[in-house]
């Protein structure tokens, strides 16, 4: 462009422009130092914007999993430990079964006070089989009530699956159903426990036998569905950290995303205020003189 | 030279001429900075013989001075016609711009007080819920985080309803700042012709219809043609809007009512001039009001529909899971949001008060959080919302691209413009100078004029006495 004159009102105009030019850019460099961030609407960066918040939604995700998991914990924590009472309880009645059946050398004065033993181990089954985790009866299901068993020992939870979403797409089922570990009715430990305790009382020994066989594969059964329970935990524990894991990895990327980064910025910020400087100090050399200053 | 007095006559031409150079100098300097002025060059003309011959005569003389043949505005036609085109094209751009900026600032995108948090909350809130369906406060929670999430996109849709309105009002005082343009434009017209005509400098005049005529630019886009005459046409989009002498009138006839609300319908503007009326096509419109039409026909309609589709969207999910689950007391589910089918992100609402109601069971009568968890995963409008965002964002960035780039040519426009018309200062000190001593130097042949007579006169026929 060739300039063929250069007037005043040119002069004004082109100084106005630059000093505002380098106010503006001091004051994109000072917004991005103040909150921090180099995305402070949609149009600093479309593209890295829906990437931020496509990233923020994933962190929302991981964090809910994370509590979900913590949650589940608590069932299988709960489960744990009940079931551990459990087998306690049902192997020391089986040893007593086993003490009881030895009729030889015990008379029904002893055999009554093994009977009444039994007796008590099947009220603690019984409170372990309503064990709660936050008011809720671990092994009752989805029921909506206090207890998964009666006094009578029969089932009054509802059958459903607790479950806990730890992972994209994944659920767990964090309770154990009570029918599984301790049955209802007739066929249920309450029931097995009420027989050898009869049987004791009656010198049945027949029926002590019977309840011994019962009772071992009880034993079993509960074992069995602590070690399933076990199993979960483990899992689940695992989707704890995995949720923690790539919370924090996806904090960096969103960091990455939405920050400033404070050195760079601290440079640019220097840089602006040398450019704005400059025109300053140009402005005011250009518009002062004037051949009216020379010619006199 | 003819007699003994011409060139006194000659030093008073010069002495004249010289007197009127200062005084064009002096408005020149005084103009300096004013926006529009158009610096004035008067034209000197030396005096000679006669022009037109006439029998037996005989012009002896070899000039009779200088006088003064005119004045010179210093425009031209072709790069006034530029400076409207391009700020008719940049006050388009900073006009949708200013707008659209204003929204943007509305979106908190990315940010924690966005819409995107509110929906990442309200499903967190599901997932606690069925972690704990008999906790009244998770339900209270969910209720809570769903008000949170309408009122978020309540807040956008307010937004975008609001800065319709705004511009509504805005392109009715736009186009009444039109009508007195034109009819401003008309009058001078006229007067120009008619001083002209008369010998008149109308310079100052034609500064000022100048600036009408790229007001008119900057308001609507107008185009202007210059007539024999002297006389500005403008037309708008095509349609005439001043004939010479006579202005039309610019009118919203369609889409906004003269209080400013919207009809309902489509935006249509009218020119009406010697009693017939044109529609004006809004392809062609450009400037202010371009932008303004533009922005009401489609920017903010289309975003507002976006977030009617979100809003929608995330409601007919929410209520259909909703449905399918059981409240704690094991009656079926009812609808969780409410809303206006015809403003779906305006009107809606939770529409439930009640924690119980909350339907967060899959199974009648139990304590389930299989709904729950299902309405956690309803609903998911994340990725519908971003792509409004981000389609808005980069709308926003490209246009403020366009502006810059559109900045820099109008200013370089401007700038040739401003080589041409503009006052430099140095070059009046010269012109004033010239003037002064050519003042000083016609004085000076006066006195030398008046010592010669002075001999002639007093001291000649003189000799023997």
């Amino acid at each position: 462009m060739t300039i063929g004159r250069v007037t005043q009102r040119m002069l004004t105009q082109g100084s106005l422009d630059s000093v505002q030019g380098g106010l503006a850019r001091l004051a994109r460099v000072q917004e991005q130092l103040t909150t921090g961030r180099v995305l402070n609407r949609p149009s600093d960066n479309p593209t890295d914007t829906t990437a931020a918040m496509r990233v923020r939604t994933a962190i929302g995700n991981q964090e809910q999993y994370a509590r979900n998991a913590q949650d589940g914990l608590g069932w299988l924590t709960q489960i744990d430990s009940t079931l551990g009472q459990v087998t306690d309880s049902v192997r020391k009645a089986r040893d007593l079964a086993l003490a009881g059946a030895n009729s030889g050398a015990l008379n029904q004065v002893a055999r009554d006070a093994l009977a009444t033993e039994v007796e008590v181990l099947r009220q603690g089954i019984v409170g372990s089989a309503n064990a709660t985790y936050l008011d809720r009866p671990v092994f009752g299901g989805i029921t909506s009530g206090d207890r998964a068993y009666d006094d009578a020992g029969t089932y009054v939870g509802t059958v459903g699956d607790v479950n806990r979403r730890i992972a994209d797409g994944v659920l767990v089922k964090v309770d154990v159903d009570g029918l599984d570990v301790f049955g209802t009715g007739a066929t249920s430990v309450f029931a097995e426990l009420d027989a050898l305790s009869t049987a004791l009382r009656t010198g049945d020994n027949a029926a002590v036998s019977t309840a011994i066989q019962q009772l071992t594969t009880r034993i079993d059964t509960v074992v069995s569905a602590r070690t399933a329970a076990g199993a979960i935990y483990e899992r689940v524990d695992k989707a704890v950290q995995a949720a923690t894991d790539a919370e924090l990895a996806l904090s960096n990327d969103l960091s990455v995303l939405e920050n400033a980064d404070l050195a760079a910025t601290t440079v640019e910020l220097q840089l602006a205020e040398v450019a704005y400087q400059a025109s300053l100090a140009a402005t005011s050399r250009v518009l002062q003189p004037s051949l009216v200053d020379f010619l006199r | 030279m003819a007699g003994s007095f011409g060139s006194v006559q000659s030093a008073l031409s010069a002495i004249r001429y010289n007197a009127v150079a200062l005084d064009v100098a002096s408005n020149n300097i005084s103009n300096a900075a004013t926006e529009g002025y158009v610096r004035r060059r008067v034209q000197a003309e030396a005096l000679g013989g006669p022009e037109v011959p006439a029998l037996w005569s005989r012009y002896g003389g070899h000039g009779d001075g200088v006088r003064v043949a005119g004045m010179e505005r210093m425009v031209d036609g072709l790069l006034d016609a530029r400076v409207r085109r391009e700020h008719g094209a940049l006050t388009y751009l900073q006009t949708s711009q200013t707008v659209l900026q204003r929204l943007e600032n509305g979106i908190g995108e990315p940010g924690p007080d966005g819409v995107s948090q509110a929906l990442i909350d309200f499903r967190k809130s599901w997932s606690d819920l069925a972690n704990n369906p008999g906790s009244d406060a998770a339900r209270q929670q969910v209720i809570g985080r769903g008000s949170t999430l309408a009122l978020a996109l309540h807040n956008q849709y307010t937004n975008v309803t609001g800065e319709e309105a705004d511009q509504r009002v805005h392109l009715l005082s736009a186009v009444s700042e039109v009508n007195t343009a034109a009819t401003d434009l008309a009058a001078l017209n006229q007067t120009i012709l008619g001083l002209e005509i008369n010998g008149t400098d109308a310079s100052t005049l034609r500064d000022s219809r100048d600036s009408l005529a790229l007001r008119l630019a900057e308001l609507t886009g107008a185009s202007v043609t210059v007539r024999p005459d002297g006389m500005y046409d403008v037309s708008v989009a095509g349609q005439a809007l001043v004939t010479g002498d006579t202005a039309g009138t610019l009118a919203v006839t369609g889409g906004v009512l003269p209080d400013g609300s919207a009809d309902g319908g489509p935006i249509v503007l009218e020119i009406s001039l010697g009693g017939g009326s044109a529609v004006v096509p809004a392809a062609g419109l450009g400037g202010e009001t371009g932008a303004v039409v533009e922005l009401l026909s489609d920017t903010l309609p289309t975003y507002r529909a976006g977030l009617n589709a979100v809003a929608l969207e995330l409601a007919t999910a929410v209520n259909g899971q909703h449905r399918a689950g059981f409240d704690s007391a094991g009656v079926a589910g009812g609808d969780f949001f409410a809303f206006d089918p015809t403003a779906p992100a305006g009107s809606l609402a939770v529409a439930i008060t009640d924690p119980a109601l909350v339907a967060a069971s899959g199974v009648a009568g139990a304590r389930d959080g299989g709904n729950a968890d299902a309405l956690g995963e309803a609903g998911q409008v994340e990725e519908s919302y971003q792509r409004l965002v981000n389609t808005f964002g980069t709308e926003v960035a490209a246009l403020q691209r366009r502006t810059a780039n559109q900045a820099a040519l109008a200013g370089s426009v401007d700038d040739a413009w401003e080589q041409q018309a503009g006052v430099n200062l140095d070059e009046e000190t010269v012109a004033m100078m010239t003037s002064q001593r050519a003042y000083e130097a016609a004085a000076r042949l006066m006195t030398t004029l008046d010592e010669v007579l002075d001999t002639l006169i007093n001291r000649t026929g003189l000799v023997g006495r």
